[in-house]
């Protein structure tokens, strides 16, 4: 779950994200658009810890990510809130001289989890995101769409609570891209949390959903939109 | 930590060693390279400061008395040398005793003593030592004011120079020997740095699905030491085989050595050990600083 009560983020004077309140309930499914400078990533970069809210005296501000307060949160704490949530970069940042199963494994192997629980959960996800017969291959040897589902791999290994992703369709054709936010949604149906920032508006108004818009650091909309379901019909069509 | 991490980290940096060989291998010869320059610098000067101190030891005044001198007076100025400060070891050298010496050295000179009789021509004398070379002028001029004081033969200049020489030598020596850790340290850094930046995908991921910075740091610490300990044993291996081949070469000359009064260059054996230790730790601890400086920047969570 993610509360967020009147914070800003300030980089060097400048004000990327104003007075920001957002709340996104467990089992949710949120886009989050904007133009570019919008204040998107620096949301995503905020929920992650990777950057520090910016606490106004007088605003009541709060931030509560995966049970984790986030005002007061420890540095050496940040590990612990960064393995609740699984995170897409928006360039797949896969290890190219690693195979998919040991791109995926990485993950785990990274925060000292057993070597038992690695090689039942790891093969699992892969074959969670349709990716069983390329277990062995590297990433080259994927279309973009396969390394795209890899990072979705990695992303769930652990079980996150929540999941984010950074323009995750970023450099995909629209097919693809269709496709990935589809793969995001039977995640999402499987009762993990996902936060979503892209571009694609018409995807998005294809799929609807909640949508978060930013403007100049704000956030401008909040609120569900109908799914438009005929358009969704002649897309995949054609 | 787990022992399986433990053993999958030390595997990823053996791995990063060879996904960036050039970066190694480069790392590799500059670190012995520096090592080499260090420890031959240190040995150097553990020879030079040997010598001296050699030198020093057998560093022996000579008072010859003039002949008014009687035995009363000799047995007196005796007891006052052993009684003024800085000196130690005051021997009675008799004109007999220094003929007798004279003597032996010149086994076939016998027709010249012929003409010179069984009476010593060489003057009573005193030999003793000066504790404190430094204040060596003072003793001397003490020694100076005493009656019947014929000469007085000290190898003055000689170890004012070797005194002096010693304290420029260690005041450069240890500003090279710093000025090459600095070196090393600065290029270890900068190598190892480009190693963080072929890596910072992994370091970027391993950062957002919450590894610790030990985790993160664990494989380049890894690379730096097995790169160090190689470049310290490599060094290690040279320099044994370089000092042995060295000393032989200029043992030539150890007799002008041994006619300064040094024992010759310090034996290998004698110093190996520390030698290896010094290899071995400074290459690690090099290594290991340059990737502490290297990774501090990037290595953040
Ligand atoms: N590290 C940074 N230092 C300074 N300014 C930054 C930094 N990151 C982002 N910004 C600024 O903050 C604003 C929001 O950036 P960002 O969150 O990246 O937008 P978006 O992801 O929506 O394109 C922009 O004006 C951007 O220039
Ligand atoms: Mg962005």
């Amino acid at each position: 779950m993610v509360e967020i009560n009147n914070v800003s983020v300030t980089y060097d004077g400048v004000e990327a994200l104003k007075d920001v309140s957002l709340k996104i309930n467990d089992g949710e499914f949120v886009f989050v658009v904007g133009e570019n400078g919008a204040g998107k990533s620096t949301l995503i970069k905020l929920l992650i810890r990777d950057v520090k809210p910016d606490i106004k005296k007088g605003a009541k501000s709060s931030m509560f990510v995966n049970g984790f307060d986030l005002v007061q949160l420890k540095q050496r704490r940040v590990t612990e809130l960064r393995r609740t949530i699984g995170f897409v970069f928006q360039d797949y940042k896969l290890i190219p001289n690693l195979s998919v199963y040991d791109n995926v494994a990485f993950v785990l192997r990274s925060i000292d989890a057993p070597n038992r629980y690695i090689r039942k959960r790891v093969p699992q996800v892969i074959a969670l995101m349709g990716l069983k017969d390329k277990i062995r291959s590297m990433p080259h040897e994927l279309s973009g769409g396969e390394q795209q589902r890899v990072a979705i791999a990695r992303a769930l290994v652990n079980n996150p609570q929540l999941i984010i992703a950074d323009e995750p369709t970023g450099n995909l054709d629209p097919r693809t891209s269709a496709e990935m936010l589809v793969m995001l949604k039977k995640i999402n149906a499987r009762d993990t949390t996902v936060l979503v920032v892209t571009h694609e508006h018409e995807l998005v108004k294809k799929l609807g959903g909640r949508l978060v818009t930013l403007k100049r650091g704000e956030i401008v909309f909040d609120g569900y939109i109908e799914p438009e379901v005929h358009h969704k019909k002649e897309a995949s069509t054609v | 930590m787990r022992a399986s991490s433990a053993v999958y980290l030390f595997k990823q940096g053996i791995r990063n060693i060879g996904t960036n060989h050039i970066m190694s291998i480069a790392s590799f010869f500059i670190l012995t390279v520096s090592l080499l320059l260090i420890g031959f610098t240190a040995i150097f000067y553990a020879n030079i400061n040997s010598f001296i101190t050699d030198i020093e030891g057998k560093n022996e005044v000579i008072i010859f008395l003039d002949e008014e001198a009687d035995d009363e007076y000799i047995e007196q100025l005796g007891e006052k040398l052993k009684n003024t400060d800085n000196i130690s070891g005051v021997s009675f050298y008799s004109k007999e005793e220094a003929f007798e010496d004279i003597k032996k050295d010149m086994v076939n000179a016998e027709d010249i003593f012929g003409y010179i009789g069984d009476e010593s021509p060489l003057p009573d004398a005193y030999r003793i030592k000066i504790d404190d070379v430094s204040r060596m002028s003072n003793t001397l001029y003490t020694i100076n004011s005493f009656d019947h004081i014929e000469k007085v033969k000290a190898p003055y200049d000689f170890v004012n120079i070797l005194t002096g020489l010693r304290s420029i030598i260690s005041v450069i020596l240890t500003v090279i020997l710093v000025l090459l850790i600095v070196v090393s340290l600065i290029i270890i850094s900068n190598t190892t740095r480009a190693s963080v930046d072929i890596r910072r995908r992994e370091i970027d991921i391993m950062k957002f699905v919450g590894a610790t910075n030990t985790f993160i740091k664990i494989p380049f610490f890894v690379e730096g030491f097995v790169i160090g300990l190689g470049a310290g044993t490599a060094a290690v291996l040279i320099t044994c085989f370089f000092y042995d081949k060295l000393v032989t070469l200029l043992s030539t000359e150890t007799t002008l050595l041994a006619a300064v009064g040094s024992n010759g260059f310090i034996p290998l054996d004698s110093f190996l050990k520390y030698i290896i230790l010094g290899y071995l730790i400074s290459g690690a601890v090099i290594s290991a600083a340059g990737i502490v400086h290297s990774t501090r920047k990037y290595v953040k969570v």
